[in-house]
């Protein structure tokens, strides 16, 4: 079945496109007389998918990039990538978290971001020299 | 301490320790005593605030770091699980992946977790205990980006294999980096399948790279073998 606009480029008209239908066109055929507005096809496109690998990354269905479905398991909450990195950049991501522990070498606190990764990077660099070497006990707040 | 055992060195990477390290709780509320600490701790979990976009699942950063040169010996194993903690939107995940060093960047023999709130990262945990994970083992230099999309693909429910995911490990090593995603079911084929699926397209990685499926209990075996075998206690 097509949908399509009619000849006349007039109302919306349903036009199967099986030869069955001429045997009952009435039945079949709805016509309105509404106004010569022009109408053109939804665009769509048609992909078949053998495998869920073959998703595409882009595939979403509402604006942001989300997509509810109903898939085995009930209704998800599915994001792509590029979704998920753009949320990076509101300002409610960006605020350090309450109670971030501080693990030198491995969490940021916020205070001076650039300054303390330029900081940690120099501590870094002096470890990798000792690294082999290093017998002391790597500490950690508990 | 060479080859032959080389094969088994990431294993480790799911090892348990008695000292777990306190759970750093974001949610704990400011009159907190300190009497009801670890109940407060324990009940507490983490919500989507308001205008943020939820997670099908709440999840949790640990980090853990070995000294290397160390034997690991069942009474001081040296590897220090962390709890760093816990998120339960898109955004509040930025906050605590913003703040971390990628993991490129980390020294030594060190790994991030992320895994689902009330798993812990450990083959012993129920939902590890009949499990099993992929590895990908990468060269260096590739390990905080193929992280980050590994990640994003958890979070964004990618994998589509309803609740088998775990969690997702990147081990920071020598030569080499290792990421790894854990799922609850390891003689489920079509899991497997579609989550080494996932992998390929998710990760856009170097041609030829391997990818391994290995059950905890074979983990835990080779762990044994390489360690000597158990104590007479049963512990590690």
């Amino acid at each position: 079945m097509l949908w399509e606009p009619d000849s006349w480029g007039a109302g919306r008209c349903w036009v199967p496109n099986d030869k069955q239908s001429d045997k009952n066109p009435n039945k079949l055929r709805m016509t309105t007389n509404a106004q010569q507005a022009k109408s053109c096809p939804i665009p769509t496109r048609v992909l078949t998918l053998k495998d869920w690998s073959q998703l595409p990354d882009c595939y979403s269905q509402t604006p942001g990039g989300t997509l509810f479905s109903t898939t085995p398991g009930g209704t998800r909450i599915i994001y792509d990538r590029k979704f998920l990195l753009d949320c990076r950049n509101s300002p409610i991501a960006r605020t350090p978290p309450c109670c971030l522990p501080q693990i030198p070498g491995v969490t940021v606190p916020a205070l001076h971001p650039l300054g303390k990764l330029q900081e940690l990077k120099e501590e870094l660099e002096e470890e990798e020299e000792k690294d082999l070497a290093d017998d002391s006990q790597f500490e950690m707040d508990i | 301490m060479n080859n032959k055992f080389d094969a088994l060195k990431d294993d480790d990477s799911g090892d348990h320790d008695q000292d777990q390290g306190s759970q750093k709780d974001c949610e704990k509320e400011k009159n907190d005593n300190d009497e009801d600490n670890d109940q407060n701790i324990a009940k507490k979990i983490a919500v989507p605030g308001v205008g943020e976009h939820p997670l099908q699942y709440n999840y949790s950063f640990w980090y853990s770091r070995r000294t290397p040169g160390r034997p690991a010996s069942t009474q001081s194993y040296e590897s220090n699980i962390k709890q760093i903690g816990s998120f339960a939107s898109v955004e509040q995940f930025w906050r605590f992946y913003s703040h971390m060093i990628r993991p490129g960047d980390l020294t030594g023999h060190s790994d991030f977790h992320l895994f689902k709130e009330g798993i812990k990262p450990m083959w012993e945990d129920d939902a590890n205990k009949l499990g099993g994970k992929w590895i990908i083992r990468l060269r260096k230099g590739l390990a905080s980006r193929c992280w980050e999309n590994l990640i994003l693909a958890m979070l964004g429910e990618q994998f589509m294999v309803g609740e088998e995911i775990c969690g997702a490990v990147v081990s920071v090593r020598f030569q080499e980096d290792i990421i790894s995603i854990w799922n609850k079911t390891a003689s489920d084929q079509a899991t497997i399948t579609r989550i080494r699926d996932t992998l390929r397209r998710v990760l856009n990685l170097p041609p030829n790279t391997i990818m391994e499926y290995k059950t905890h209990t074979d983990s835990i075996k080779a762990w044994e073998d390489f360690h000597g075998l158990v104590n007479a206690v049963g512990g590690r």
